[in-house]
């Protein structure tokens, strides 16, 4: 990434050219063009490095503001860089950051993985450095840490007890034995997995049947499809659960297409701006908002912890998640 | 066999096209008429609901905005060209829509129109920049795409927009019957597309120009007004397919069609447009379309993983290219 530091307006414009032209050059695998340099460059502040997943979409973008937010608050304290890759499934391109993070000489990382495995022997080179590492968001793999033997501290929300609880606002408006049916996330995250598991959890303590589960890979219009499908397989189903809003929103389409829009629940997850109007107007019951602008904050603020006093206990904090409805909007 | 296909017409056809004309450009079709039927009977035996009216209302309602951004690829792909950009500028147009609507507060009637507008504009920058400049279409479209995108998610600040109720009309069945007017207005972009392309001379110089590009500058034709239109309809018709998938989601994803261009190519291939230029048809391309779409629907239905998902597509897409071939193949040996 060329533009770390500080710089002049047309330079910077000039490397973000060159940024794109390398990344058409390189068939849209090369770097994004969202590093953010932070101003006021007095080198004794320690510098933290933000390493986001796709900063195109809009929880990691609210995210990374709210972290932009804290540093202008807090400006004496610590340096921030901001870096996102460019689509959420470009994991050579988000180790690459690491490297150049690690090259680039800061105290800190706090990053979102984009995949649970994948990045744990590029964050132990970081380790290796002398680098503090917070892990944000999507939860590294356990076995593969104690494999390559170190402990990144994980700070968020869980998200299994997340969809458990946005699951729940669905008791009372079911009844046992009902039809519901799940969007997955793609079936290689962490937290589509554990938000699958606690839709499974809720359904099978409330005693509702779960006739379809596909995965819509996080997409609207995938899952505008899925759903439609589902909800023509299954007309019996009442209620569908989705891993995200994209999602979510994906299935008030298609269950006003199929003519279910008035009596098909559909809850969702995250708490985007659009899923509010939704939710507002009836058409989606309930999201969980696992408050996405203070993630990276938490995670930046444990980091500064760790950096103040090495010797403190690495452990892992647990964010909260709270159910958003319509009542709770009002 | 191949009197169907514009560019290879061979001269006989004025003769025997008043007696058989729609016997013998129905023949193209069987093909995959038949790979359809096929599809659909494996789905209706392995699900217990996709042999419904309400499966072939949902197709309908699902297949609009790939039918038209296919029908302006199949153009694109005639002149020898290709459109990378097609899928970034459907979102960018449905970026439009929903900022102009949600935070501009503009009626639907005024705000489709810029859509357009964007949408056209482009495919324009597609086609002046490759055409003047000589450089590949491949290239110039592969960095619209980027550029595309980006402006999406500069419009939308990369948030979902959520526009609700008045746009819904486009996408959703009219009262009475069976279709949306975005199906309606899709069947009518085919229709309009196919004479186009076969009866007028603009579609005639298209497909020369696919052809042999150097022969119709021989003859004294000047192709590069012919080939920006060609890229600016695509861009358009990427706008309107933003409009309609707006509609359908009653949203503006900004994420919104990514990997829509290698659907819509493969529809086009799928339907035996060539990519090296000169051939193609775009009632074909509608067949491609609707194949693409059983199968998206078909193996959601019966629940199927999504690594068989993934690998019965491409084998569908493959198969029905190879019987289109051999079909080709031996049409040629027979005539």
């Amino acid at each position: 990434m060329t533009s770390i530091h500080a710089r002049s307006w047309s330079s910077s414009m000039l490397a973000s050219l060159a940024v794109m032209a390398s990344s058409i050059a390189a068939g849209c695998g090369g770097p994004d063009v969202d590093s953010q340099p932070t101003d006021g460059a007095a080198s004794d502040h320690p510098r933290v490095a933000l390493i986001m997943k796709s900063l195109a979409n809009e929880f990691f973008s609210t995210m990374a503001d709210g972290a932009q937010q804290h540093q202008r608050e807090h400006a004496e304290r610590y340096e921030l860089v901001v870096n996102g890759i460019k689509d959420e499934r470009d994991l050579s391109r988000q180790v690459a950051l690491v490297e150049e993070m690690v090259a680039a000489g800061v105290d800190a990382i706090v990053i979102a993985p984009a995949d649970s495995k994948a990045l744990v022997p590029a964050l132990r080179r970081a380790r290796d450095a002398g680098i503090v590492v917070v892990n944000i968001d999507n939860r590294l793999d356990k076995e593969v840490l104690e494999q390559e033997g170190i402990a990144i501290p994980f700070v968020g929300p869980d998200n299994r007890n997340g969809a458990l609880a946005v699951a729940k606002s669905l008791e009372g408006k079911l009844a046992t034995g009902d039809a519901i049916a799940v969007l997955e996330g793609i079936r290689t995250s962490f937290n589509g997995t554990q938000r699958r598991l606690g839709f499974e959890e809720a359904a099978s303590g409330a005693g509702w049947e779960i006739v379809d589960s596909q995965s819509a890979q996080w997409e609207m219009s995938k899952a505008n499809t899925i759903a439609s499908s589902m909800l023509r397989e299954h007309p019996e189903i009442k209620a569908i659960l989705a891993a995200n809003d994209s999602m979510a929103l994906g299935a008030v389409a298609a269950a006003k297409a199929t003519g279910r829009g008035g009596d098909l629940l559909i809850v969702g997850f995250d708490n985007i701006s659009a899923v509010q109007d939704a939710i507002k107007e009836g058409r989606v019951l309930a999201t969980a908002d696992q408050h996405g602008d203070q993630l990276a904050v938490f995670g930046i603020e444990h980091a500064l912890t760790l950096l103040d006093d090495p010797e403190a206990k690495v452990e892992d904090r647990e964010t909260p998640v709270d159910v958003v409805t319509a009542e709770t909007l009002r | 066999m191949k009197h169907q296909d514009v560019g290879e017409t061979s001269p006989k056809r004025s003769v025997r096209q008043t007696t058989s004309s729609l016997l013998a450009s129905s023949i193209p079709y069987v093909g995959m008429v038949a790979v359809l039927g096929v599809l659909v009977l494996i789905f209706g035996l392995m699900s217990r609901n996709f042999l419904s009216l309400t499966t072939l209302a949902s197709l309908a309602n699902q297949i609009p905005d790939l039918t038209v951004i296919s029908v302006g690829m199949t153009l694109v792909l005639i002149v020898a060209g290709i459109d990378l950009s097609v899928g970034s500028v459907l979102a960018l147009s449905s970026a439009v829509v929903g900022a102009l609507m949600v935070d501009g507060g503009w009626p639907l009637w005024a705000a489709v129109p810029a859509c357009l507008l964007a949408g056209a504009g482009c495919g324009c920058f597609n086609g002046v920049v490759s055409v003047y400049a000589r450089i590949p279409s491949f290239i110039v479209t592969l960095g619209m795409l980027e550029i595309a995108r980006g402006g999406a998610y500069l419009i939308t600040d990369s948030r979902t927009k959520y526009i609700g109720s008045s746009v819904e009309w486009i996408g959703t069945p009219m009262p009475g019957l069976f279709v949306s007017p975005a199906f309606l207005l899709a069947v009518a972009i085919v229709v309009c597309g196919q004479l186009l392309l076969t009866r007028t001379v603009f579609g005639r110089y298209l497909v020369a120009i696919g052809t042999n590009a150097e022969a119709v500058r021989m003859a004294g034709i000047r192709s590069e007004p012919y080939a920006i239109s060609v890229f600016a309809i695509s861009g358009l018709l990427a706008g309107l397919g933003g409009v309609i998938q707006t509609s359908r989601l009653s949203s503006a994803d900004p994420n919104a069609a990514v990997g829509l261009e290698l659907a819509a190519i493969a529809a086009c291939v799928i339907g035996g447009t060539s990519l090296a230029g000169g051939r193609g048809s775009i009632i074909s391309t509608f067949f491609g379309v609707l194949m693409i779409t059983v199968l998206q629907t078909g193996l959601a239905q019966v629940g199927a993983s999504d690594p068989t998902k993934r690998i019965i597509t491409g084998s569908v897409i493959v198969v029905a290219v190879l019987l289109d071939a051999l079909r080709r193949n031996w049409g040629k040996a027979h005539d």
